[in-house]
């Protein structure tokens, strides 16, 4: 998987740079956008990274122009700004994804996986999930561990679908948030928290090995292996 | 709301102008043309005595001199009619017989001598007779049969005889009521073109003024980039467009350098937020020992409450300096506050507090989606940081006129009353809160951006409650409030 990071900033393109390779990305990166544009033009890429605030163009003009040039592979655009400006909602209503400053690596990873899988694979939805003995259907919303019926509410079903398919990967809770809720916000109290301890409740109960583990400081997994 | 819209006109500041206008023309015309009248209907009665007194002269001096004999009768008769002839026949020429005219002489006692004229003598004898002329003085005589009067003048004759000549004063009347119908006339059309003018072209200065009253208001809401329309004359009108643009000008390029700074200070604090988060989250896959991860996983927490408090402070700024920048979309209120109590349901309920909502369903508002959400995710998380257990939360939502009123209760403790009256200022809190102080003047400086109120207060029967109005989008005032208004009426 060929990826393109656009950053200007030296310390956070380093981290970024290794950490994606550590993910498995072969990773170019870029300081500026014109180095971007040749090194976009040089290669295909399979997905973009794209700082707003780089030093000699705006990144959404960039990413605009590479579009023109061809560019069809998805961008996931980094925003060290409060607001998100409407050309970056235009982006996102066309397939890309944004992120804003300061992000938990863990939800870089995860947008990344989510814009590739959209690209590649639009439309081969499974209608049961399995994750080791959790059993989701979707079609009639239910789950079941080692067979036995879980009895979830609407909402639990949602996230534990949303773990169950990020399974073995970290969710932030602001993913979480983002994901379930629909809705980009950082609360001050721990309300996610209080949903997965209930989720976890009926999911981890009668001695079964625990399945969804709290990972402090950074999210949630839900075992899978 | 359909007065308003039917006769814009006749509250319009032109149309009062112009009335005012048009009442002080007609009557200054109108004093003028009395004065007018009164002039010339002085000038032809002025005329009309000259001519009346001359005439009397010759007469008398013929009748004194013509001895009387057979022949006086008929020289003073031809000499009256003589001069009859030289006022216009009333009754047009071809009846010969003037009306207007007449000459009259009584012999010393009073009985008619001669007479000179059409119609009864008798009664123009009887009106003499019944009036007291005095000679030489030209005076205003009723005669019966007459509708108008006659100017008579008297001349004494040395025998002892009088003489009057009589002058009928309805051509002069007629002159003078023709000179009133023409005017009123002509009155009537200048006032009616006088107010016309000045209904016209008030209206067309009124309607600049109006124009840029429309444009700067809509500036005010909206962007602050356009300008109100100018004119290419440089009256004050236009000395009022050019002076607001400026004034719009510099306001802008305030709050663009408002947003300059903001904008800049929360890049540059957040790209070094990035790198320290990064690298602690690093440091945090690579540490074993669970002291350690302890206090990286507290330093990131803390570096996330961070940036939420920076991005508050940020918009309580702009929001303090009228600046915040939104990005208008449509929401459902009802639909928000309901995932919002879904998501805060299980936290509030395991520390004890309930939480109720009474809504009438779909309320749509047109509001910048981020930042509403970071509101309504302010107000729970406010409620749930200081109630105490057990308490009850009563979220109601419904709409009043043009707005959507959202009130949350409590029945805890209430707004300590050192706060209540600072309750929306930066950094207020309670002595026990925990939070950053940021929560409520957040919350107010999105509500105010969009144009609504909010107002805090403490409820008789104890709690606290928070009152917000935020306009309806103007979609769904128009097509689901203004229905079911009209079908109520």
């Amino acid at each position: 998987m060929r990826l393109l990071l656009v950053e200007d900033e030296v310390e956070i393109q380093g981290f970024l740079q290794r950490s994606l390779t550590e993910a498995g990305y072969k990773v170019e990166a870029a300081g500026d956008s014109r180095n971007a544009e040749r090194l976009a033009i040089e290669n295909k890429h399979d997905v973009l990274v794209v700082d707003l605030g780089l030093p000699d163009e705006d990144g959404i003009s960039l990413i605009l122009r590479l579009r023109q040039l061809g560019l069809n592979a998805p961008v996931l655009i980094l925003s060290a700004r409060r607001s998100v400006d409407d050309r970056v909602r235009g982006l996102e209503q066309g397939g890309d994804d944004y992120l804003t400053k300061p992000f938990a690596l863990a939800e870089l990873l995860a947008r990344l996986r989510n814009l590739v899988k959209r690209s590649t694979s639009p439309n081969t939805e499974a209608t049961r999930l399995r994750v080791l003995d959790l059993e989701l259907d979707l079609l009639r919303r239910e789950a079941s561990r080692d067979g036995e019926l879980l009895n979830l509410t609407p909402q639990e079903f949602i996230l534990l679908e949303y773990l169950c398919r990020n399974a073995g990967r970290v969710v932030t809770r602001s993913m979480i948030l983002d994901e379930v809720w629909g809705m980009r916000i950082q609360p001050d109290t721990n309300v996610v928290d209080v949903h997965i301890y209930r989720l976890r409740g009926k999911v981890d109960t009668n001695g079964r090995g625990p399945l969804i583990r709290t990972l402090r400081g950074v999210g949630y997994v839900l075992r899978d292996r | 709301m359909f007065s308003e819209t039917a006769k814009p006109t006749m509250r319009s500041a032109a149309w009062r102008l112009s009335l005012w206008a048009t009442l002080a023309f007609a009557c200054g015309t109108m004093v003028v043309f009395v004065f007018l009248h009164q002039f010339v209907a002085g000038d032809i009665q002025r005329r009309t005595d000259a001519w009346l007194a001359g005439e009397a002269g010759v007469l008398s001096d013929v009748a004194g001199r013509t001895p009387k004999g057979a022949l006086y009768g008929r020289v003073v008769r031809e000499v009256a009619e003589l001069a009859s002839r030289e006022v216009p026949h009333s009754r047009g020429p071809g009846t010969g017989q003037n009306d207007s005219v007449f000459f009259l002489q009584t012999a010393n006692d009073g009985s008619l001598a001669l007479w000179v004229g059409a119609g009864d003598a008798n009664a123009h004898l009887s009106a003499v007779r019944n009036s007291r002329i005095v000679p030489n003085t030209p005076s205003s005589l009723h005669i019966s049969g007459f509708d108008t009067p006659f100017r008579v003048v008297c001349v004494k004759m040395a025998n002892g005889s009088n003489i009057y000549l009589g002058l009928s004063e309805r051509d002069e009347l007629r002159i003078l009521s023709q000179l009133r119908l023409r005017f009123v006339l002509l009155w009537l059309l200048i006032v009616f073109i006088g107010s016309a003018i000045v209904f016209y072209s008030t209206r067309r200065v009124l309607r600049h003024v109006r124009e840029i009253t429309d444009a700067a208001s809509r500036i005010g809401e909206e962007d602050l980039s356009s300008r109100v329309p100018t004119t290419h004359r440089n009256d004050e009108v236009g000395q009022l467009a050019l002076t607001l643009n400026r004034m719009l000008d510099r306001i802008e390029r305030s709050i663009r350098q408002l947003h300059t700074i903001t904008d800049s200070l929360a890049h540059d604090l957040r790209s070094p937020l990035t790198a320290v988060r990064a690298k602690l989250e690093m440091s945090l896959t690579t540490s074993e020992r669970d002291e350690t991860s302890e206090s990286i996983v507290s330093a990131i927490e803390d570096m996330d409450r961070l940036t939420e408090f920076l991005d508050c402070s940020l918009d309580v700024a702009e929001g303090k300096a009228n600046a915040l920048r939104l990005n208008r979309v449509p929401i459902d209120l009802d639909d928000l506050l309901r995932v919002m109590i879904d998501l805060y349901e299980p936290c509030m309920s395991e520390k004890g507090l309930s939480v109720q909502l009474c809504s009438s369903g779909w309320l749509e508002i047109s509001a910048d989606a981020a930042l509403l959400h970071r509101m309504v995710t302010n107000l729970f998380d406010n409620e749930l940081k200081h109630l105490p257990s057990p308490c009850k939360v009563t979220i109601s939502l419904s709409a009043a006129d043009d707005d959507a009123l959202l009130v949350i209760e409590d029945d805890g403790p209430g707004f300590a009353s050192e706060v209540s009256t600072h309750i929306f200022e930066r950094r207020i809190k309670g002595r026990n809160s925990n939070g950053h102080g940021l929560g409520l003047a957040f919350v107010e400086a999105v509500v105010r951006a969009h144009g609504g109120t909010v107002e805090a207060s403490n409820r008789s029967e104890g709690g606290a409650r928070l009152t917000i109005t935020l306009p309806l989008s103007a979609a769904f005032s128009s097509t689901v409030m203004k229905p079911v208004a009209s079908a109520s009426v």
